[in-house]
């Protein structure tokens, strides 16, 4: 969740009124952003990913004054274009661009700091880190429009924060931009921005140009978004071109039309979408109507427009920059949020059904229960286990992670084996003897690549005078509490010492395995003790409790 | 009826003493005969005393022996002998210097000549004593009397009360009267009638009782030592439930007694079910391989082709962008398990039920006391055409209250698949408020993309649950929740919370 950081009198002057900071948090609060620190005037604060309107001052103040009351729901006027961005030359790989123009602006030093962290915040989240959306902001007055979105194979200008020009493959090479998001881009099929007299405003999705940056001098600028996926990026490019034309008194709005083949004929598209709710369906999403109980201002206090209120629907207009809105659900929550979740607090009604622990949990539990009985110790390990180990017990295949952070936990336990004996290592220096258990989930893997499930319950018997006898004594009292008939046939594993290996069997199918611990595998893991290893099938038990 | 009457060897030696003298004995006597303290007794005779086999009778009586003065004069002769004695001898009038000479001080040459004047035999004329000629036998006999006295309690004496010359003679410092609280033991009918029947059986002292003990009959005469509980004893090294587990059931069983349901799913997941199914459109953040651990060498069959197509609709109708198949049939280990309630909803369909799982879940991470790679989720839904937010808030509120915090608090939250959407935050009494039950409704695009009627509502929930079980168990480092280290598993105690609601 993006942290943004705004200044309090900059807020205030977009909500049009003074604020305590009480008063801010609980409005944070209604826009699901929480406070994280003050510093003076400085305000930081989680956004919600799903408010993308608060990644910045702009808009933050915008929802505060209006759930305040010192500000009224904006209308935005958009004029019709003067100008058009050529799309036909486009790369194939990023075919998508849109502008939008915003005239009359008053920028300070604040607001422009505001502007590109509101592109920042946007960039590492709905962009994808500019994956599937780029954006750009330029002084309009420093470009020729009309303005082109081209693939070349090369081409120079200064990029942004740098003194000297270069080419696209420099640029590439020797930016920190270049070379964080080179791999966006194809090799000599380089997306670029240009305006009608050829120069650079951009190379996306990598880096702008010096020479027609946004400053505080800056009175009108285009904004631009290129990428991959174009009803995200009109979002994107909406949010941006609503919360710049807070930086002025009289926003001045212009759509720019769009040549060549495109989704949208014109940019930006804000037209305010229409939402209609059911007061019925209210009501039984929310167990009450706070409008009946509050009243409908709980709807203007988060923005919307009521277009007509009846007993039965109340119809809104959903601003343009609550890209979040996508149903009556949305709205229904605003709702549940202005009238206050902690009033809405309910009853439980009684449950429909009895409730229950899954079978074989609670079967689990039983097993976990005798084998305290039976003297051993119950210990718990992670499924994720070091890749190493599995391969050295077992030559089954395992799950392995293709992104670990950590070898030691990079693939999937297949069988409890491995985490037992990891438990007899980590205790083995403090105790002379022990005697361990674990009951839990593995995951094997098989030939067609499919996962399959199993629980295990596996018992060590680690110490000098441990033997295969007293992994048989533990398993024959096991299976005389559990009423199990079961066989022993020998069996071989490079796990076991041969001939101290056995296979355990019931009805003629094989529950698992008792053995010594080979002495290959107790050394090559460390583990200086002999050990006497099982492991049994739990579901294979439990079907075997009525054999 | 009684049987016999078995007594400790000690006190089986007292009472059989007293049967035999058959009269009242000083408690000096019996210890003397048995060779213990008299203090040393006490303990025993009470206890005799409290079986109604003695009567014991407590009384004073008054020790009278000589002083120090006494002693002395016992040898020498009263002072005021002594100075008769010396008038008597040679002139009749001395002075008061020459009687210092007879080997008598100040005090006792006052005293002496009071006594003499007393019977009348001197009178002081200045600094000088006059001896009177007068009858000598009554203060001759009054001298005899106190020497008679002297000499009779060269040894002390004991007496019921004091006598009144006793009086005269502490007062003179010659003797000493000394309190001495005596104990006398009596049989008490009833021992002698026991003893004559051979009831009274002397007891064997014994340390452990055995089994032979037992059989023979031999403990009937068993008189166990005492043990002194003020030893300090070892303790056991005790097996036990791993705290994790013993912390589920504890969980599980609040949820069951909710009316909640268990159910399991799998832990290696389509992104079908982990993300798209869910309403994650596929540029979602929580997607990426920061945030996922994908698998190349596994492949979750995505059998469920409807809610595949389901899900393609709505990605693009609502989201629209570019959805891809192949991303959706990825295979992850899952982030949560959310994938588990939509599985049953998909797999019961409408109707109304409850049910909760409580597994583990994966997500990228280096362990630290904070951060774990696995961890458990806590998952459930609540599903019926009248389940709504407020009822979903309100079983936040009773599930924290069997928890053991009564007080709790919402707050506006946002998750893809749910909207409403609620954190909800419950009071610790050290740690503050603290963030335990993400939840809200389901989407009805995430309703449509496993079929649910649209007439049914799902309220879900999805706990971080290691966050309570660290502070349930009281735990600082998040790893020591799935710690195999047997110093960890055997110091963690079973924590209060769970005693009384287990």
């Amino acid at each position: 969740m993006p942290k943004v950081e705004v200044r309090l009198w900059d807020v205030e002057r977009i909500a049009e009124t003074p604020l305590s900071l009480e008063e801010l948090v609980r409005t944070l609060e209604t826009l699901k952003s929480d406070l994280e620190e003050v510093r003076g005037d400085t305000i930081v604060y989680e956004a919600s990913h799903d408010r993308p309107d608060m990644f910045s001052a702009e808009g933050l103040g915008r929802a505060v004054g209006v759930y305040k009351g010192s500000r009224k729901p904006v209308k935005y006027v958009v004029e019709n274009p003067t100008t058009y961005l050529d799309v036909s030359e486009a790369p194939e790989y990023r075919p998508y661009a849109y502008l939008a123009i915003v005239e009359n602006l008053e920028l300070d030093e604040e607001a422009v700091r505001q502007i590109f962290q509101l592109q920042e915040k946007l960039h590492t989240t709905y962009c994808g880190d500019r994956e599937f959306v780029s954006i750009g902001l330029y002084d309009l007055d420093k470009v020729k429009p009309p303005i082109r979105y081209v693939e070349v194979e090369n081409a120079s200008y200064r990029p942004l924060g740098y003194d000297n020009v270069m080419s696209l493959d420099e640029i590439l090479r020797k930016t920190e931009k270049g070379l964080k998001y080179a791999h966006l881009v194809r090799h000599h099929h380089y997306p670029l921005l240009v305006d009608s007299e050829d120069q650079v405003l951009s190379f996306p999705p990598i880096l702008n140009a010096e020479d027609n940056k946004v400053t505080e001098e800056t009175r009108r600028v285009v904004i631009d978004v290129t990428g991959t996926e174009p009803n995200l990026m009109m979002k994107v490019l909406n949010i941006v071109t609503t919360s710049v034309s807070e930086r002025s008194r009289n926003p001045f709005i212009r759509k720019v039309s769009i040549k060549g083949s495109s989704l949208y004929p014109y940019s930006p598209v804000l037209e305010e979408s229409i939402v209609e709710v059911k007061r019925d369906y209210v009501t039984s999403l929310l167990g009450i109507d706070p409008i009946q109980v509050k009243g409908p201002h709980l709807l203007e206090s988060m923005g919307y427009e009521i277009l007509s209120l009846s007993d039965d629907r109340v119809v809104v207009k959903v601003p343009p920059y609550r890209i979040d809105v996508l149903s009556h659900v949305d709205v229904i929550e605003d709702l549940a949020i202005s009238y206050g979740y902690n009033e809405l607090v309910g009853g439980v009604t009684p449950p429909p059904h009895f409730g229950r622990v899954n079978p074989l949990e609670r079967f689990a539990e039983y097993l976990r229960e005798v084998m305290l009985g039976l003297g051993l110790q119950e210990v718990l390990n992670f499924m994720l286990t070091d890749p190493d180990v599995l391969s050295l017990v077992s030559e089954e295949e395992f799950i392995r992670v293709r992104n670990p952070k950590m070898k030691t936990y990079s693939a999937v336990r297949n069988s409890l084996v491995p985490t037992i004996l990891m438990s007899v290592k980590t205790n083995s220096s403090k105790r002379r003897k022990l005697e361990i258990f674990e009951v839990g989930d593995v995951v094997r893997l098989g030939e067609d690549k499919q996962p399959t499930y199993m629980k295990k319950l596996a018992y060590g018997l680690a110490g000098d005078d441990y033997t295969l006898t007293d992994g048989l004594v533990v398993l024959k009292s096991l299976m005389n509490i559990l009423g199990i008939n079961y066989k022993l046939r020998k069996t071989s594993r490079r796990l076991l010492i041969s001939g101290r290996a056995t296979e355990i069997l019931v009805g003629g199918e094989s529950v698992g395995i008792v053995g010594e611990v080979s002495p290959e595998i107790l050394i090559s893991l460390d583990i200086l003790v002999p050990t006497t290893i099982a492991e049994l099938d739990v579901a294979k038990l439990f079907s075997a409790l009525s054999l | 009826m009684l049987e016999s009457l078995v007594l400790p060897p000690r006190q089986f030696k007292i009472v059989k003493y007293l049967c035999e003298a058959g009269i009242g004995v000083d408690i000096s006597e019996l210890s003397g005969f048995l060779g213990v303290k008299e203090s040393d007794l006490m303990r025993d005779l009470i206890e005799l005393e409290s079986k109604q086999l003695i009567k014991l009778e407590k009384t004073v009586k008054y020790l009278i022996r000589l002083s120090k003065l006494g002693l002395k004069y016992l040898e020498l002769g009263l002072p005021e002998e002594r100075v008769l004695k010396y008038l008597m001898s040679g002139d009749e009038k001395v002075s008061l210097k020459e009687l210092a000479s007879i080997g008598l001080d100040e005090d006792e040459i006052k005293a002496s000549l009071g006594h003499l004047r007393k019977y009348g035999l001197v009178k002081l004329e200045g600094a000088s004593v006059i001896l009177v000629k007068k009858e000598l036998s009554a203060f001759l006999e009054e001298v005899s009397r106190v020497k008679e006295l002297l000499r009779t309690h060269a040894e002390p004496i004991l007496y019921d009360s004091v006598p009144e010359w006793a009086a005269t003679l502490k007062r003179r410092k010659l003797v000493e009267v000394d309190d001495v609280k005596l104990i006398k033991v009596y049989p008490t009918q009833n021992l002698l009638k026991l003893m004559s029947e051979g009831k009274v059986v002397e007891g064997v002292l014994i340390t452990n009782l055995t089994s032979e003990a037992l059989v023979s009959g031999a403990w009937k005469k068993a008189i166990f030592k005492e043990f002194d509980v003020g030893v300090e004893v070892p303790a056991r090294t005790p097996r036990l439930r791993h705290h994790y587990t013993l912390f589920v059931r504890y969980i599980k069983e609040i949820l069951v007694e909710m009316g909640f349901e268990e159910v399991r799913g799998p832990y290696v997941e389509s992104c079908l079910w982990n993300f798209d199914a869910l309403f994650v459109p596929q540029y979602h953040p929580s997607r990426k391989e920061t945030d996922v651990y994908y698998v190349d060498n596994a492949s979750v069959e995505v059998k469920e082709v409807d809610v595949l197509e389901r899900t393609k609709k709505i990605h693009e109708g609502v989201w629209k962008y570019g959805w891809r198949e192949d991303v959706a049939r990825m295979t992850v280990l899952r982030t949560h398990t959310t994938p588990v309630s939509l599985r049953t909803i998909y797999e019961r369909g409408a109707g109304e039920y409850r049910v909760f799982s409580f597994d583990r879940v994966f997500r990228p991470d280096t362990p630290d006391p904070t951060h774990l790679m696995e961890f458990h989720q806590l998952e459930g839904i609540i599903v019926g055409k009248k389940v709504t937010f407020r009822e979903l808030l309100g079983f936040f509120k009773e599930l924290a209250k069997r928890l053991g915090m009564e007080e709790v608090r919402f707050k506006p939250a946002y998750f893809p698949f749910t909207e409403p959407s609620v954190e909800g935050f419950v009071k610790h009494p050290k740690l503050g408020w603290i963030e335990v039950f993400p939840g809200g409704m389901f989407r009805p695009e995430v309703l449509a993309s496993v079929a649910l009627p649209p007439e049914y509502k799902v309220a879900a929930w999805g706990i971080g649950i290691d966050r309570l079980a660290m502070i349930v168990l009281g735990f600082d480092d998040i790893r020591n929740l799935y710690s195999c280290d047997l110093d960890i598993i055997e110091s963690t105690k079973i924590p209060e919370v769970i005693l009384r609601n287990a």
